[in-house]
């Protein structure tokens, strides 16, 4: 079971948030379908700092939106390219299913936040095409860009 | 929490790390942090049939878990992949 690091700093060029969700990055199942678990978040912001609330969230996607096709980069050089797809920096949302959400929180915008799962205790998507899981954050109050950090173990 | 399913931490200026315990709910996997000295019925339960520990909104629900709903996406998936590429009845 190979892992994967994914940001979006690794294809496109960052989106500015907004008072809705805006999908930073995208990891889902692609023809080949495999399962695959996030067990790494790493979120911030890194516009000009201010005080400001920001709403981070996790849901499950089944339909893809547009967004740069990102490579996630195998932590063992010796694994194989993963299966599934990431794209990031959306610019049109993929479909999320509703009331999917599995990590919701909200910080200020001058905090990073990073969560690590225990094993067994990952985020886990299912092994069909383009069902995944979607990185997002909105605000209403800070309108510049925003940085999200994925952890990601195929199976 | 004695065997908490993961970490959480928030790092901001001027401020002490917080660090919070998470766990992952057995029923639908979303994540639920949990507050030091938090009472046990405030963030969710134990369900007693899969013995895993399950979120507030889960509370009450029947026991599916996570594993089997999984299961039932990819199932669903792989029906609907099999109705579409069926071939046309022929006259």
């Amino acid at each position: 079971m190979a892992k994967y690091a994914i940001n979006n700093s690794l294809a496109g060029s960052q989106q500015n948030m907004a008072s809705s969700y805006k999908t930073a990055v995208s990891v889902f199942a692609g023809a080949t379908a495999r399962r695959g678990k996030i067990y790494d978040v790493l979120i911030g912001t890194d516009g000009t700092p201010a005080d400001n609330a920001v709403d981070w969230d996790i849901s499950r996607m089944t339909v893809d939106g547009t967004g740069s096709a990102a490579t996630p980069q195998a932590l063992d050089p010796a694994d194989a390219a993963m299966a599934g797809t990431s794209k990031v920096n959306y610019t049109a949302e993929p479909t999320v299913t509703a009331a999917s959400s599995l990590f919701q929180v909200g910080v200020n915008q001058r905090a990073s936040y990073r969560w690590v799962a225990a094993p067994g205790s990952e985020l886990v998507y299912p092994a069909t095409a383009n069902n995944g899981l979607v990185l997002r954050a909105k605000s209403g109050g800070y309108t510049s860009t925003f940085t999200g950090a994925l952890l990601v173990e195929e199976q | 929490m004695r065997n908490p399913g993961g970490y959480a931490r928030i790092d901001q200026p001027d401020c002490a790390p917080v660090e919070l315990d998470t766990f992952t709910c057995a029923h639908c996997n979303r994540v639920t942090h949990v507050a030091p000295r938090a009472r046990p019925q405030d963030i969710g339960g134990l369900c007693k049939q899969c013995m895993g520990l399950i979120c507030p909104a889960c509370v009450g629900g029947a026991c599916v878990p996570f594993l089997k709903r999984l299961e039932e996406m990819e199932a669903r998936a792989q029906l609907r992949g099999a109705l579409s590429c069926s071939t046309a009845p022929t006259a």
